[in-house]
């Protein structure tokens, strides 16, 4: 796994890269996106995503943001062991105040159809908190 | 067939490929990819260095789909998915009782909820057997199934 910050960077602000994937922050007119790419499927995945989005999440609620933007058209496929550490994030934001609570807008892809059936379900985890396009 | 984890993607690309060429429709190879891909890593850790075996069952005619993964386990692990299964078939709404596994899955340890998944994502009943020291996790429904369905209504 690799980490990294770099505080002047605007495209990748935060990341980690695995083997089969890699996920990051980039800071963008529209607001914060966190893009997925590859393929989540190695054996507990939140020990590397968990501390990744815990750094989003603290960083989203330092700028007081009202939504971000998660990419996944470039995600090929997320075993459930990955699809926790979006759980996760989301009893994160549900954890803040309400006040401070933000929206998570996901960004799929039609052609990777399991998005489709993995994203409703997330939807109907967290009816205020997700979105999806 | 020794499963090292990187074979499992693999699987399921296959699979994918293979079930979309035998005329599913929609996004039911996805679907299936899923479910094979799930049953397949639930297997891997607990097949004690032995072979995994993989069944896939598509019948266009008969509307109908299983999947089996078969590997070795002790009778302690047989007994705690078999309680695990019936904990889950005890609950008839599959939406409810994945909804509920996301709300409980403790999120930082690896496990507890690729089942639920299989159960609601791919439509599939699942359910479990044993013979001689190996155990197999069945997963079957029907090949060509109706819209999920969600309290507010089809997706």
């Amino acid at each position: 796994m690799t980490a990294a910050f770099q505080p002047g960077g605007r495209a990748t602000p935060f990341q980690v890269s695995e083997e089969k994937y890699s996920a990051s922050m980039a800071t963008e007119p529209l607001g914060t996106r966190v893009l997925f790419r590859g393929t989540i499927s190695t054996v507990n995945p939140a020990t590397v995503l968990n501390p990744f989005l815990d750094a989003v999440h603290d960083e989203v609620v330092k700028k007081g943001e009202r939504a971000v933007r998660v990419d996944l058209r470039e995600l090929e496929f997320c075993n459930s062991s990955g699809f926790k550490a979006f759980i996760h994030w989301i009893q994160r934001i549900q954890a803040l105040p309400e006040g401070q609570r933000y929206g998570l807008r996901f960004l799929s892809n039609p052609a990777r159809k399991w998005q489709k059936t993995s994203l409703l379900a997330l939807s109907c985890y967290a009816v205020n908190t997700v979105a999806i396009d | 067939m020794k499963p090292p984890w990187v074979f499992i993607d693999e699987i399921r690309r296959f699979v994918e490929s293979f079930c979309a060429c035998a005329g599913t429709t929609d996004n039911r190879e996805a679907q299936l990819a899923l479910a094979v891909h799930e049953l397949m890593q639930n297997a891997v850790p607990h097949s004690h260095d032995d072979d995994v075996e993989l069944t896939l069952e598509v019948e266009p005619e008969a509307d109908r789909v299983a999947v089996a993964v078969t590997n070795r386990c002790t009778d302690a692990e047989y007994h705690a998915l078999e309680e695990r299964v019936a904990r889950m078939n005890g609950e008839p709404d599959a939406l409810r009782h994945y909804l509920q596994a996301m709300h409980d899955t403790p999120t930082a340890q690896r496990g507890g909820l690729g089942l639920a998944r299989v159960r609601f994502e791919a439509q599939l009943e699942l359910s479990v057997s044993r013979t001689g020291g190996r155990m197999t996790v069945h997963a079957s429904g029907r090949l060509r199934p109706a819209p999920l369905q969600t309290s507010g209504g089809s997706r």
